[in-house]
């Protein structure tokens, strides 16, 4: 980097706080008609620029990496961080993270820095925002359905499938907001605050989401069956020393009311338990309820699951779960459907080569999912009346880590139909992920379906080309 | 291919996975530098972010088992490995500190962690322990790898040790670290620390130079203190002398 374009990074961060008076450039070399002279002269006379003994400054020569630390070390000393902006705050917090061991070896604590830098980013409000955003090539096989298993067939589309930007601010020490805006009418999905309380319990109040198959690690696919789903509401949460406790009250939004809404006009109440024994062994004890008003044609619905797991070493794990499903039928009588779930969760640190898991699940007739079909990845699979189709399933998921940029995965599954005569609901996938950045990444897949939801010759097949950014 | 046919190839394939990764954890010290620094991987189901956080413990076995793995991979004398063991254990502080390393390989969003002691707890039996130090750069918003080490107090306002009588320790992340673990509860490593021994890893020649360091800085602490009377002691000398001077003028008055 010639030295002439580095101080244009630097100069950046001080000419706002310099007078606005011209400076002398005392540099010799410099002509009084090149463009750098007055940035030069200004950095000069604040010290951030020191130039050679014999009164040159030798703009044409590379910077060092000590060189250029010894600038920001130097502009960190006089820089007015009052009048910073935002930019100049990214950009000074970039060039110490650069340049942290070389500002470690001048003797400059990077800590002090950043306690100056967390003064600026209090003034300037402290809101984070972060994101993500996809766009999918899907081309599509079967053009005869009419029932479409991936919402794609025979003609192609190409999509933004999803975007997301969150926004976060630190409003002091006890609380802390956080929103997420996205989907297709840019609408504010999340939003919520988080407050401390005495004895460490923490609240979350608003709309927001909270998975707690994903806590237990019940799921490695598509999605959960009961949790992870967005609820208005209260959520408390009170850790301990090996675990913790969560109970949430929750209510859908009656003023901005539609048909679909009014169906789900109920409260809906959760808790659950989670216990660490020691590093080996964990148990979770979870309940959620849901009352429906007397207004509403819907009978009352219960889920109450208790999982535990074994891990034989921290990258080999037994986990197994028992869901009882409790509906409501009217007169005072109810329904049960109860759901097994076995797994075994091998990461890749274990077999070197590849993770594994392999999921064993039985339904009980009427058992269903509340939040999604557990493995409709990529198209509808089983969908969510898992109880009424199948009596049991097998899910395999595979991922091989080969470098920092290249993964590969599989995944396989195969579900038992209840009905006598029907065949087995299958669901297979091959997939390469390249990371050109840890920011940017490309994701081709091969997915394929047969009998879908047990619908004899409902198949087809999916060809994807996912480009994902995340900022 | 039928259920049952898929169930029977199911099982035995997951029995010789298992019988791999059983086999591949029976070398002790592998199992060991394992135990101690577990990683767990977390993804975006919805949007396809990952993230792998690594956690190390310092233990007195797994400083042992990374002292002699280092001295096999470089071939070191027993006075080189001695060297590294000192300089890796005075570069820990763990006489004054329980230290953590972690290490987070984001591929997802960026993620935003000032100040990075709100994130995070360590539990120690019952007692809930926020850090005293940590490594800056947490605290700088980042996408991909970034490491460092986050140190707990070893010892409370009264001098107790934070780690008396205590089984198990739990490392307590909150998931507001990342977007891809904020619908988490935690992001959380446990640890039974019950039959660790950090005793057993002063011996040898590092062990001495060790003791040699905590004298030394025992000796600066107390010639401090020393000074710091001596100072106090001077000013009252002084004091002393001017009360007297003082006396002395007025009774010739």
């Amino acid at each position: 980097m010639k030295k002439i374009l580095a101080l244009v990074a630097v100069v950046a961060l001080v000419a706002f706080a310099a007078p606005a008076f011209a400076n002398v450039n005392p540099f010799m070399d410099v002509p009084m008609n090149h463009w750098a002279y007055d940035a030069i002269g200004q950095l000069a006379a604040r010290g951030v620029l020191s130039g050679y003994p014999d009164g040159t400054y030798k703009g044409n020569q590379p910077m060092t990496r000590y060189e250029a630390a010894s600038a920001v070390a130097r502009a960190l000393a006089v820089v007015d961080m009052t009048k910073a902006s935002k930019q100049d705050v990214e950009m000074l917090k970039r060039l110490v993270v650069e340049f942290k061991d070389e500002l470690d070896a001048l003797g400059v604590k990077v800590d002090q820095i950043d306690s100056r830098l967390a003064v600026i980013e209090d003034r300037l409000g402290g809101w984070k925002i972060w994101g993500a955003f996809r766009f999918d090539a899907e081309f599509g096989a079967n053009d005869e359905l009419i029932d479409p298993v991936y919402g794609v067939t025979g003609a192609n589309r190409f999509r933004v499938q999803r975007y997301r930007i969150f926004l976060r601010k630190y409003i002091d020490d006890k609380v802390t907001f956080t929103a997420r805006l996205g989907g297709r009418d840019i609408e504010f999905e999340r939003y919520y605050i988080d407050v401390k309380f005495p004895w460490d319990i923490t609240a979350t109040i608003g709309l927001w989401d909270s998975d707690w198959e994903d806590d237990d690690g019940l799921y490695v696919d598509n999605d959960a069956m009961f949790t992870d789903r967005p609820l208005r509401g209260f959520y408390f949460d009170k850790p301990f020393a090996m675990g913790n406790f969560a109970f949430y009250a929750t209510r859908p939004d009656e003023i901005a009311t539609t048909a679909d809404d009014f169906e789900k006009e109920r409260y809906e109440i959760g808790a659950r338990v989670k216990l660490n024994f020691n590093e080996q062994l964990w148990l979770s004890l979870n309940g959620i309820m849901r009352n429906y008003d007397s207004a509403v044609d819907r009978e009352n619905e219960h889920i109450y699951w208790g999982a535990l797991g074994i891990n034989f070493t921290p990258a080999i794990a037994l986990k197994a779960a028992y869901y009882g499903q409790e509906n409501d039928i009217g007169s005072g009588d109810t329904d049960t459907a109860n759901s097994f779930q076995a797994i075994i969760d091998i990461s890749q640190d274990a077999l070197k080569f590849t993770s594994f898991w392999a999921e064993y699940r039985s339904f009980d007739e009427g058992f269903f999912a509340w939040t999604d079909g557990p493995w409709d990845m990529y198209g509808t699979v089983t969908g969510q009346n898992l109880g009424e189709n199948y009596d049991s399933a097998m899910f395999f998921y595979l991922n091989q880590k080969w470098t920092d940029q290249w993964s590969t995965f599989q995944r396989y599954l195969v579900a038992n139909p209840r009905a006598d005569g029907l065949d087995d609901t299958t669901n297979w996938t091959f997939g390469v992920k390249y990371y050109y950045t840890p920011a940017l990444s490309f994701e081709l897949l091969y997915d394929n379906i047969e009998n879908a939801v047990t619908n004899a010759d409902r198949d087809d097949s999916l060809i994807r080309f996912r480009t994902e950014i995340n900022f | 291919m039928s259920f049952n046919r898929v169930r029977t190839c199911a099982f035995v394939a997951l029995i010789a996975c298992l019988s791999f990764a059983l086999a591949s954890v029976v070398f002790a010290d592998a199992k060991v530098l394992a135990r101690w620094s577990q990683t767990k991987s977390y993804e975006d189901k919805k949007m396809g972010g990952e993230l792998d956080v690594r956690v190390t413990y310092y233990s007195s076995e797994y400083i042992e088992a990374l002292v002699k793995e280092e001295a096999e991979k470089n071939l070191w004398t027993e006075d080189e490995t001695e060297q590294f063991k000192y300089r890796l254990i005075s570069g820990l502080s763990l006489d004054d500190y329980i230290p953590v390393n972690i290490e987070f390989d984001n591929r997802g969003p960026t993620m935003h962690l000032a100040p990075f002691d709100r994130f995070v707890t360590l539990w120690a039996g019952k007692k809930k322990i926020a850090p005293v130090e940590y490594d800056k750069r947490f605290n700088f918003g980042f996408q991909g790898k970034r490491d460092g080490l986050v140190y707990f107090p070893r010892y409370d306002e009264k001098g107790r040790s934070n780690l008396e009588g205590v089984k198990s320790v739990r490392l307590d992340m909150k998931g507001a670290i990342s977007s891809i673990t904020m619908n988490l509860s935690t992001v959380d490593f446990i640890w039974d620390i019950s039959r660790d021994d950090p005793d057993a890893l002063y011996k040898g020649k590092a062990a001495s130079r060790l003791e040699l360091d905590r004298l030394i800085k025992r000796m600066d602490n107390l010639n401090a203190e020393k000074k710091k009377l001596e100072n106090q002691l001077a000013e009252l000398n002084s004091e002393l002398d001017t009360v007297e001077q003082r006396v002395e003028e007025l009774q010739r008055q």
